[in-house]
């Protein structure tokens, strides 16, 4: 409907630009075949009309819908919609008039506004994009050439259910792999999600689903923080950061990652109370500009040294808070060690005795670190003694740097720096970690036993290696998670994904091995509202309506206490359906009205067609018997309808285990402490049974990575890569933007000794691999990363050559698919060479939509 | 593509022009812009809001958060300026427009280009300063930041003041700005704004309506 009253192409036409017209003909009339490279066939030409911007619309002519961004970002924010008709014509954000007793200008510290970042405000092109999905497709080429030929919903659906029958039956319970993610569906009802979303409760139901367990962006604090405070619930609301005195920024750059509505303002608010910044990380990034930080730059992968060598310096200072170790910790000396202890098989040491080299020999002096994490001794004393005598101190360990080898040991190492200086559960202090604050109700979606049934469970980034050697796999090397019944141990036999919300393919690591695996499956399906690198990859691909077109509620991930209304904006582009309406006709076409009632109990089959009044039934339930009932909320769902944004006021800030600190309370593990030494851990004898795989000491320690500069293997491949989240995308999203890839280029960062070494200059071409790949990219030369280190922002599209190398500049044709035990992905952990090169960078699928980056950047 | 243009509009005020002679408009109140080199995280929001208001397609962009680094390992530093059209107290455009597009208006001070009288000769681009206006093609005419004078007169403020996460970027009196009596969050209160930094042209070239909270290292002696 929409794309006959108001013309979709002339809207595309205008955001992105002409060369682009004949490519959204084409796929606007359903014809367009598309091979992995981007090439188009072209249908007949058709005359589109620019849409009028000048006189601005003034606000009469214009309709206004408050609704937000919705993508695989921790945080979540206004966005108001200002439609002509149908269209989206321009996007504004939050200006203090859509909440309660709201006004334009209000932006108190109370309530701040909800500012949407660049992504946020480059929603229009995304949504109107030329590789936005219309209509479901099937694979007519080899799977991976990217050749489809619009279907119609019937054939695709009956096929995908035909297909997953035909599967169960063959291979069993575990042959279908979800691979949900938090992609482009994060609300309260309709919820991609790795764990729980709603694909997860479809296979479960369907009795059909191996899991993957652990999460790509943390999983080595989610797991550090559960084995030490018993809870992922270990942080602050973003007010908090406000009242601290020092704030050590560890890895974290929240000048591009958000987590909460305003973290990064409520930091520039302590600075001008005074608050003084530290920044350890290889690049000195905006974060640290802003904050006008102390650069501590650090080799990467090596952070738990560093902080064993600041753990050492606080103990033998006699700097420690004994009194708050003595009452609150298990196993940070001989004195907090449990009488158990001593008879367990992994379970002897206490933290104390290792850093002071009781057990090894070797004392983890400052001077012992600085050999390895490449910080001086005297900075690392510094900044100890800074933490351990400011009060209240912020240690922010930030997830990138547990996305390494072992990571997991830097975020306990973290905890214990943490817990010794007395800076857990008091205001201005800081436990994260995950970060998990304020708790919302987040399930609007039926929500029962089948929430996350699975048949097997293994490590997210294993599951190539998984279908590779089947059957010849053992358990600890894909992390199968034990089972309470007779398929204990068993290894699944994958023979199809599922992609909901979910670009896993570009995402994961090793994307080479991942090539290999894929060719072994007999049905791969890509739910999404956009065409992606992945979807390349699949058999079927089903349109998924975006946020905007659906009606749903916002929440940011983990802090941020207030909820945002997305009521239906516009009407479903092209043939999308949301992925509620797409696995509610599959559980019919599958099992009846048993299973489609069972799966979408206010449903009926007509559900696919007319979906309106049961979202808004599942949402006004969720309003009125969780947030009403459980959250001391007075305003009914309409007056939230009206408004848009319903902002909570805390009496005081959120701070995590202050009832633990202040009152006494238990914290949530088995000794009611916070555990230095894991009682979980230190009962284990035989790792192979555990989902770990491997040994796992009891108490943090330092493990040398297997690959850092202090490898041997540095003789060929000289450089570590990192590989953080990008500014301008959002992982994979938003790479097809025109504007972003404006605003920030894909390319490879490099120290200006290094690039003097090698002979390249910006604006050159380099090309970057080792023994698992290669990608392409521009170098960008500068004196704001360490030496030796070199950065490549993860989520580019890859574009393949003839020879297999990656034109796109994806960094994880490089990553290694070996997860640490505790699952943390080593997206981080990785030697590379470089050379210069006269092979071409190809920013996007569509050269010519791309205006290569102005970055204007200067140097004084 | 082009819009059709009124000939016979452009020649009577190419005719109308040539009989003046350029003063510059004094406003009745100069509005500017503020922003703070040191907080701003660069995220280009502001770019972005901009571009999406104005309908941009890659290529032109009103806006430019510029990124200024120096230094040497590990003793770095970087900052961020910031800049739109200045809405200049003497406009450089202004008087090299052959058929009078450009105009400054008397109650803010906001110069605008009148698009229906552009013939995107692109003389305006050479003679600013720093950049602002914007040549078009698919419309061959220039266009350039105009304050979102639509949301000015409807009492707000410009898209990207308001798409600012930091609220370091402001608009206001700038002569109220300058005295640093014009409340705003852009600068915290022990901050003082300075009129130039390093990385710009002189301002004593045609009087940019912009201050700036301004890095140790942008500092114009």
């Amino acid at each position: 409907m929409s794309a006959s009253k108001y013309d979709l192409h002339a809207i595309a036409e205008r955001l992105n630009n002409a060369a682009r017209r004949d490519f959204l003909k084409t796929t606007a009339a359903g014809a367009g075949v598309m091979a992995a490279g981007g090439l188009i066939d072209l249908a007949a030409p058709r005359e589109a009309k620019a849409f009028a911007y000048e006189p601005y619309p003034t606000d009469d002519q214009l309709t206004t819908v408050v609704t937000s961004c919705a993508h695989n970002c921790g945080s979540r924010h206004v966005l108001v919609a200002h439609k002509k008709g149908d269209v989206i014509v321009r996007l504004s954000t939050d200006d203090g008039r859509y909440q309660k007793d709201g006004h334009f200008g209000k932006d108190t510290f109370e309530e701040p506004q909800l500012r949407a970042c660049l992504r946020g405000r480059s929603y229009r092109q995304r949504l109107y994009s030329a590789e936005r999905l219309l209509y479901p497709m099937g694979r007519v080429g080899k799977r991976g050439e990217g050749k489809f030929k619009r279907i119609s919903w019937d054939e695709a659906l009956g096929y995908v259910s035909k297909k997953m029958i035909e599967i169960k039956d063959k291979y069993g319970p575990t042959a279908l792999l979800d691979q949900s993610y938090a992609g482009a569906s994060y609300g309260v009802l309709h919820k991609s999600d790795q764990i729980e979303g709603l694909l997860g409760r479809f296979m479960g139901m369907f009795g059909c689903r191996t899991n993957s367990w652990s999460v790509p962006s943390y999983q080595g604090t989610t797991t550090s923080s559960r084995w030490t405070f018993g809870t992922i619930e270990d942080g602050n609301e973003d007010d908090a950061f406000a009242h601290s005195k020092l704030i050590i920024m560890w890895g974290w750059n929240p000048a591009y990652t958000f987590h909460g509505g305003n973290t990064f303002y409520y930091m520039r608010l302590a600075k001008q109370n005074g608050c003084k910044f530290v920044l350890v990380d290889p690049q000195y990034t905006d974060s640290g500009a802003a904050y006008d930080t102390w650069w501590i730059p650090i080799k990467p992968n090596t952070d738990a040294a560093m902080m064993a060598g600041m753990a050492h310096y606080i103990f033998t200072n006699n700097l420690h808070d004994q009194q708050f170790i003595d009452k609150f910790c298990m196993g940070m000396d001989a004195g907090t060690m449990p009488e158990w202890a001593g008879s367990t098989p992994n379970g002897k040491e206490n933290f104390k005795d290792y850093i002071l080299g009781k057990y090894d020999g070797v004392a983890k002096t400052p001077e012992w670190a600085s050999e390895i994490c490449g910080v001086p001794a005297a900075d690392i004393k510094k900044l100890a003694h800074m933490y351990a005598t400011t009060k209240p101190a912020a240690l922010k360990a930030s997830w990138a740097p547990g996305r390494n080898a072992y990571g997991e040991q830097y975020n306990r190492m973290a905890a214990a720096l943490q817990a010794m200086t007395g800076n857990i559960g008091i205001l201005g202090g800081c436990a994260e970690g995950v970060g998990k604050a304020w708790h919302a109700e987040a399930v609007a979606y039926p929500y029962d036993q089948y929430a996350n049934t699975w048949f097997a469970s293994i490590k997210s980034d294993r599951w190539a290696h998984c279908v590779l050697n089947y059957p010849n796999v053992k358990r600890e090397e894909i992390g199968l998670w034990p089972r309470q019944d007779a398929t204990d141990g068993q290894i699944p036999n994958i023979k199809g994904i599922f992609w909901q919300g979910s670009d896993w393919f570009n995402q994961l690591t090793n994307i080479n091995k991942e090539i290999e695996a894929i060719k072994k499956l007999e049905l791969v399906v890509c739910m999404d509202s956009t065409i992606t690198p992945s979807g390349l990859w699949a058999d079927v691909l089903l349109p998924v309506s975006t946020h905007f077109e659906r009606h749903d509620v916002a929440l940011p991930w983990y802090k941020g206490h207030y909820y945002i209304h997305r009521p239906k904006v516009i009407e479903p582009l092209g043939e999308s359906k949301t992925d509620f309406q797409i696995f509610t006709e599959l559980a019919w076409r599958i099992g009846g009205p048993t299973f489609g009632r069972a799966y979408n109990p206010k449903a009926s089959r007509e559900y696919f067609h007319y979906n309106d009044a049961v979202d808004e039934a599942y949402l006004r339930e969720w309003w009125e018997h969780k947030v009403m009932a459980h959250q001391g909320v007075t305003m009914p769902w309409e007056e939230f309808k009206r408004l848009g944004v319903y902002k909570f006021k805390l009496d005081k800030p959120h701070v995590a285990f202050r009832e633990q600190i202040e009152n006494g309370k238990r914290f949530d593990t088995p000794s009611g402490k916070i555990e230095i030494l894991s009682t979980e851990l230190a009962y284990i004898g035989d790792w192979t049974k555990t989902k770990y795989g491997s040994h796992i000491p009891s108490i943090p320690k330092w493990i040398e990575p297997w690959e850092s500069l202090n490898h041997p293997k540095t003789k060929e491949y000289p450089f570590h890569l990192i590989t953080p989240h990008p500014r301008h995308r959002t992982h994979s999203i938003f790479a097809n933007c025109s504007w972003l890839q404006e605003t920030f280029e894909q390319e490879c960062t490099i120290n200006a000794s290094d690039a003097k070494k090698l002979g390249v200059a910006t604006g050159d071409t380099v090309e970057v691999w080792n023994e698992r790949g290669k990608v392409v990219v521009p170098v960008y030369v500068t004196e704001r990363v360490m030496p030796g280190v070199v950065v490549i922002h993860e989520g580019a599209w890859m574009q393949l050559d003839e020879n297999g190398v990656d034109r796109g500049g994806n960094p994880d044709f490089l990553t290694l698919d070996e997860p640490s035990p505790a699952g943390s992905f080593a997206y981080n952990t990785v030697l590379v060479n470089i050379r210069k090169t006269e092979l071409e960078h190809n920013p996007g699928w569509d050269k010519t939509s791309i205006s290569r980056s102005q970055v204007f950047r200067r140097d004084n | 593509m082009a819009e059709e243009k009124d000939l016979a509009k452009i020649k009577e005020a190419v005719k109308r022009h040539k009989k003046e002679v350029y003063v510059p408009v004094v406003p009745e109140m100069q509005l500017g812009f503020i922003h703070n080199n040191v907080d701003c995280i660069g995220c280009r929001a502001c770019e972005i809001a901009c571009k999406d208001k104005n309908g941009l397609a890659p290529g032109p962009r009103f806006r430019n958060v510029m990124y200024v680094e120096g230094g040497a390992f590990p003793d770095v530093y970087a900052y961020k300026v910031n800049m739109s059209c200045n809405h200049c107290a003497e406009p450089a455009c202004l008087p090299t427009c052959p058929t009078g597009a450009i105009f400054k208006r008397k109650k803010d001070g906001i110069v605008d280009i009148d698009s229906t009288l552009c013939i995107g000769c692109r003389r305006c681009e050479a003679a600013c300063p720093y950049g602002a206006p914007q040549f078009i093609p698919e419309r061959n005419i220039v266009s350039k930041c105009n304050m979102c004078v639509d949301e000015i007169d409807a009492g707000r403020k410009p898209y990207c003041v308001q798409a600012c996460m930091m609220r370091v970027l402001d608009i206001g009196d700038i002569d109220k700005l300058r005295a640093g009596t014009w409340v705003t969050k852009a600068m915290a209160s022990h901050e003082k704004p300075v009129g130039a930094v390093k990385n710009m042209a002189n301002p004593e070239l045609t009087k940019p309506s912009i201050v700036f909270v301004a890095h140790s290292k942008a500092v114009v002696k």
